[in-house]
């Protein structure tokens, strides 16, 4: 038999890799060799350590290596596999999605807000168990307006008035009663008069003008009764043990406010409103899942560590910037390579009058000047070995 | 448990300190400085420099020269390794 290793052996074992490789793998690594502590002589945990190291730094990233482009080819390939347009519905006759390409365009552009904006929104210990109380959050984020309710609308031409008649059980059924809806029909339209009768709401104007109708018509329509901004349909699903609200629409500062809510979970497919709310980092996070689930729902497979790279980039000034002229592309340092890009006079030209140098340290640049491109063995700068020549000098 | 005591996220590796130094194991050439060093050689060598070692019967190839003194550890060609900070270093 050999001698067993002790534990205080294999911590100060670990304890030489610090700084070595990444503590997540280190951390693996001692549980790993935890479980077998029992069957392991110090010659055998040696070996697996420097096994280990050795596995990592293998897998490491060489210096002048183009990464960009290796996660922009890794990226785009399986994008031309994706489908072009998908609609899809998660479930039986729920939301509508936007997936595939142009997803995954919408999230490299950054833009504003997606197509479908989506909240997944998790419930606090107290409301996830029950589909009751689940419910009643649910119902309170819903955004209900005037034209949800109404039955129909009519113009009085005898008394001058614009008339929108109730339907009682929508009102029933999301908890609102007729005097709720004249009040804020009243807030929002401060200068007209508006008064009730029955479930008759009537708005009365100064004179018949078909424009002027049209337009109170609408804005008296789009009069929110209750819940949140933006958030035009709920639904309540069951996921596992908990009861999850997903909704068409997005509004996450509100949301979040919301009692009941788990804050900590809930989250939204608009980046930007990720950005704003809960900060940079969260914004980087919620790119790489995005694009990662954007991709993993059409069956392909791409490394995350190219999708990182790209949210890096997108993220690393502290803003969520796209992948193109008014963001990564058009904000580079180099003249040259901006004007490679896209709209190559204005760039020149405007480079020219704010008198702009170009220090040829980037890939473009030198390119169009034709010289060697500072990556790969171009990146290498070679000089004399004082030690080798000193040795072939002595032997002569 | 003790994990956390012996490797923290304060490590070296999470505060980017640059591995180098302080790290007594011999490092190595990326595969690009590899080949331009024996590339260098390789060019000497095509030009009629004489080789640094005793070469084996039947090589002729500049490139294969070069390579076999590259194993050798005979070619006095280093690279310099610059880094953002403005840290130069000799591998």
């Amino acid at each position: 038999m050999f001698d067993v290793v002790t534990e205080k052996e294999i911590s100060d074992k670990l304890k030489e890799l610090d700084g070595r490789i990444p503590w997540s793998i280190l951390s693996e690594l001692k549980s790993e060799l935890e479980r077998v502590k029992d069957k392991l002589s110090e010659e055998k945990l040696n070996r697996i350590v420097e096994r280990v190291v050795e596995e990592y730094e293998e897998s490491l990233v060489e210096a002048n290596e183009a990464v960009g482009t290796v996660a922009a080819q890794s990226i785009g390939e399986p994008g031309t596999q994706m489908t072009l347009r998908t609609f899809h519905y998660a479930g039986v006759a729920e939301f509508n999605v936007t997936l595939g390409l142009p997803r995954l365009i919408e999230i490299v552009d950054a833009k504003k807000e997606p197509s479908t904006p989506m909240m997944t929104i998790y419930l606090d210990e107290e409301h996830r168990y029950d589909r009751e109380k689940a419910k009643l959050i649910a119902r309170e984020i819903e955004s209900t307006t005037v034209g949800d309710i109404s039955e129909r609308t009519e113009v009085d031409v005898v008394n001058y008035s614009l008339v929108i008649y109730l339907d009682e059980d929508l009102m029933r059924e999301s908890g609102i009663s007729p005097k709720d809806v004249l009040n804020k029909i009243k807030k929002s339209l401060r200068n007209k008069k508006v008064s009730l009768k029955g479930n008759k709401i009537v708005i009365e104007m100064d004179e018949i003008d078909p424009l002027e109708m049209r337009r109170v018509a609408m804005k008296s329509k789009e009069v929110r009764i209750k819940g949140i901004k933006g958030i035009r349909r709920v639904m309540v699903r069951k996921e596992g043990e908990e009861y999850v609200i997903y909704t068409d629409g997005s509004n996450l500062k509100e949301v979040l406010k919301v009692k009941g809510v788990d804050w900590r979970r809930t989250t939204t497919n608009n980046i930007r409103e990720i950005e704003e709310v809960l900060g940079i980092e969260a914004a980087r996070a919620a790119i790489i899942r995005e694009a990662k689930n954007t991709l993993e729902e059409q069956g392909l497979n791409v490394d995350i560590r190219h999708i990182m790279l790209v949210a890096d980039v997108m993220t690393m000034d502290g803003e969520v910037k796209q992948i193109g002229r008014h963001g990564v592309s058009g904000e580079k340092h180099s003249v040259l390579a901006r004007a490679a890009f896209e709209v190559t006079v204005r760039q020149l030209m405007e480079a020219g009058l704010r008198g702009e140098e170009d220090f040829l340290r980037g890939v473009v640049e030198n390119v169009i000047v034709g010289q060697q491109i500072p990556l790969g063995t171009g990146g290498v700068e070679l000089t004399m070995s004082p030690e080798v020549f000193r040795r072939l000098k002595r032997d002569g | 448990m003790a994990l956390s005591s012996s490797i923290s996220p304060q490590s070296k590796i999470f505060r980017g300190v640059p591995l180098g130094k302080d790290r007594n194991e011999s490092r190595k050439y990326t595969r690009f400085e590899k080949a331009r060093i024996i590339g260098a050689r390789a060019l000497q060598l095509a030009m009629g420099a004489p080789p640094l070692l005793e070469i084996p019967e039947g090589m002729s190839d500049p490139i294969e020269i070069a390579l076999y003194e590259f194993e050798n550890g005979a070619i006095p060609i280093t690279v310099v390794r610059k880094y953002p900070s403005g840290r130069k270093e000799l591998v």
